[in-house]
């Protein structure tokens, strides 16, 4: 009944010709898409059936219904979606009672993931994710096609949108607003677009957030047109060791949330005498339990690798994720350092990222940035920091003494400083935060006093870049320094902006 | 108004800003709201306080009217605070009067500008202009411009956002 496509062949493999063509997901891919409400539908099906043993009968049957519509209406989702690349643009139709006919430019793309859950894993399946430059539109997903197809999709795709002239037929879309976009830190010009004498262009060692002026990267310093061997160079900079993150998600706060559950599940029994009670504590275990474990799964066996396209990250233990961030994508670079992973020289690196949110069952992770270093040494950091950031400067100017006062418990961790390339600012009470923000990154600079600040001479100023409330506070200032800084940024953001335009590929500008 | 000028002090960017303020309808606006909202709640609260002692309801009825005309006091300090300076590359905005800000919002990060008016804002002719950044907490809104006055920015913003747009 809703067969109303032109049938392209199920699940088809990708011959590499025939891109143009309609396709079909996976003919598995309901069961997967379906597969983590079953499981849902599964523990309340237990909780119920051990709720009211006696009336278990009916209860079950009312279950087994509704797993049979669930899978039905996924077997039917998938019946009525199909997707196309052609002319430089995914298109993908879907949804049978609300249609959806969405269209993805693939100049306009930041990133492109392939995602693997548990059990598409087993059975050798997995996901692409489109990441569009929208702050919440959700990109689009091909959930699901065969491992090999994704990864070899990916790259076509990923050669699309860094090669806009050669790769997609139909060249380069007019954006609204005049703007062009240029796919990657990659120099690849649309023919007719922008002549750059011999198609060589020296990027600016100033104001890459990726080591792209360093020149260690092969292929950063653009051929314009030829595509690179995307499997091609790669260079290593990171793999999180895996007894340290377990160590280091021990002593997080989630790990401290499960001792206080464990701890109060303990003292409840005990005080009580009665074990059964703690049954009622489930819900919460169970809640913290699943979150650390997200965590563990989401960070497992991070590398960070320095590729033609970007930064690539492969992460996960049952889910596995690859994704690239490109260069020029990252907004801000936040070092985290807990109290107790101080204690063993630990941190963490976070970039800040424009993009959608990761809703559904990334929920967890929408709320942090993205890590680079789930858990690592300074010295890993450092480095790291030092292919993100060119000369980064230090938080080194403390807070003035006045600053005591109005923040008695941050101020041993208050510092800042700026050159005409970054500012940093560092804050937190028990865990330090420091925060890099490339100037030609920042979209708005605010200066703040409140009652307190005021009668104590003192004021902040926050730099905020796109993407998740990522802000660098430089927080408590005399109230002459703050309004010197505030003077002087907006020029100074402005000059690094015009650096960071000029030699137009070194930042791409992005599609509305 | 009879306030010493609110907001950070005067060296703060001081390359010639003339700040322009909203239109002084916006205080009889901001009155009107307060209005709304203190006059409902006085009468409800004093005809609740009244089912246990006509006392209670005077009282609960009095204090709440004592409450709005306070924060009446308020207003016209607040209304003032308000204020916005467009300069060549960038928009400044301020406000408040207890916790002072100032934004700076270059034209070419607008992402995009609404113009929004409320009930009691469009009957007296006034409206809101808000500037959207790619950020989240950039938050620049000037409440209490004159409709044509609000229609003119935000068709000046949007040109100079275009003009000179950047990326992410």
């Amino acid at each position: 009944m809703t067969n109303r496509l032109p049938s392209g062949p199920p699940g088809s493999p990708l011959a590499t010709a025939d891109m143009a063509g309609w396709h079909r997901l996976h003919p598995l891919s309901p069961l997967i898409r379906t597969g983590r409400h079953v499981v849902t539908i599964g523990i309340l099906l237990v909780g119920v059936i051990f709720a009211n043993r006696s009336q278990a009968g009916g209860d079950l049957v009312i279950n087994l219904v509704v797993i049979a519509i669930v899978l039905a209406a996924g077997v039917v989702s998938w019946l009525v979606t199909r997707w196309q690349v052609a002319d430089g643009v995914l298109r993908i139709d879907t949804g049978l009672i609300r249609r959806q006919l969405l269209r993805f430019p693939l100049s306009q793309v930041q990133a492109i993931d392939v995602v693997q859950t548990g059990l598409a894993r087993v059975l050798g399946l997995a996901e692409i994710r489109l990441r569009m430059a929208g702050a919440d539109s959700s990109g689009g997903r091909l959930a699901c096609l065969r491992l090999a197809d994704a990864e070899q999709l990916r790259e076509r795709l990923l050669s699309m949108t860094r090669a806009p002239g050669t790769a997609a037929a139909g060249g380069q879309v007019a954006l609204p607003g005049g703007q062009v976009a240029l796919p990657g830190g990659q120099v690849a010009l649309p023919g007719g677009q922008v002549a750059l004498p011999g198609g060589q262009v020296a990027l600016p060692g100033g104001q890459g957030t990726l080591p792209g002026g360093q020149g260690t990267l092969p292929g950063m310093a653009g051929r314009s047109g030829e595509s690179v061997e995307i499997r091609g160079a790669e260079r290593q900079l990171f793999r999180v060791r895996s007894r340290r993150l377990a160590g280091a998600i021990v002593l997080s706060r989630a790990g401290a949330y499960v001792a206080v559950v464990i701890a109060a599940m303990a003292s409840v029994a005990v005080l009580t005498g009665q074990p059964g009670i703690v049954a009622s504590f489930l819900p919460p275990a169970f809640g913290v339990v699943l979150a650390v474990w997200h965590q563990f799964n989401g960070e497992f066996g991070t590398v960070v690798a320095v590729a033609p396209e970007g930064l690539r990250l492969r992460s996960g233990l049952v889910q596995t994720t690859a994704e690239t961030i490109r260069p020029g994508r990252v907004q801000a670079v936040r070092l985290v350092e807990p109290l107790l992973w101080r204690a063993f020289g630990w941190c963490r690196l976070e970039v800040d990222v424009a993009g959608p949110r990761q809703r559904r069952e990334n929920q967890s992770e929408a709320r942090r940035l993205r890590a680079l270093i789930p858990v690592g040494s300074r010295a890993e950091a450092d480095q790291m920091i030092g292919e993100l950031l060119t000369a980064p400067p230090k938080p080194a100017r403390r807070a003035p003494r006045n600053a005591r006062w109005k923040a008695p418990l941050t101020y041993h961790f208050l510092g800042w400083d700026g050159d005409d390339r970054y500012v940093v600012a560092s804050r937190g009470r028990v865990c330090r935060k420091t925060t890099w923000v490339p100037l030609h990154k920042v979209q708005s600079i605010r200066w703040v006093q409140g009652p307190l600040q005021r009668r104590l001479g003192l004021a902040s100023v926050r730099l905020d870049v796109a993407g998740r409330r990522v802000t660098a506070s430089i927080q408590d200032r005399d109230a002459a320094e703050a309004n010197d800084v505030l003077r002087r940024l907006p020029e100074h953001a402005r000059a690094a902006r015009a650096r960071a335009i000029d030699p137009v590929l070194a930042d791409p500008p992005p599609g509305g | 108004m009879p306030v010493a000028e609110p907001g950070p002090p005067a060296e703060v960017g001081d390359d010639g800003i003339r700040w322009q303020h909203p239109s002084p309808r916006l205080l009889r606006a901001r009155r009107i709201q307060v209005g709304l909202v203190t006059i409902p709640a006085a009468l409800i609260g004093g005809l609740a306080g009244s089912t246990a002692s006509a006392a209670l309801g005077l009282g609960l009825g009095l204090g709440l009217v004592i409450a709005g005309l306070l924060w009446e006091r308020f207003l016209a300090r607040r209304v003032a605070a308000w204020g916005y300076a467009e300069r060549h590359q960038d928009l400044m905005v301020r406000r408040g009067v207890l916790v002072r800000r100032l934004s700076v919002i270059p034209y070419g990060r607008m992402q995009f500008i609404d113009v929004t008016a409320g009930p009691v804002e469009r009957s007296l002719g006034l409206a809101t202009v808000r500037m959207h950044t790619a950020a989240a907490a950039s938050d620049a809104r000037i409440p209490g411009l004159d409709r044509a006055e609000a229609a003119k920015l935000r068709d000046q913003l949007a040109e100079l956002g275009e003009s000179l747009a950047a990326g992410l």
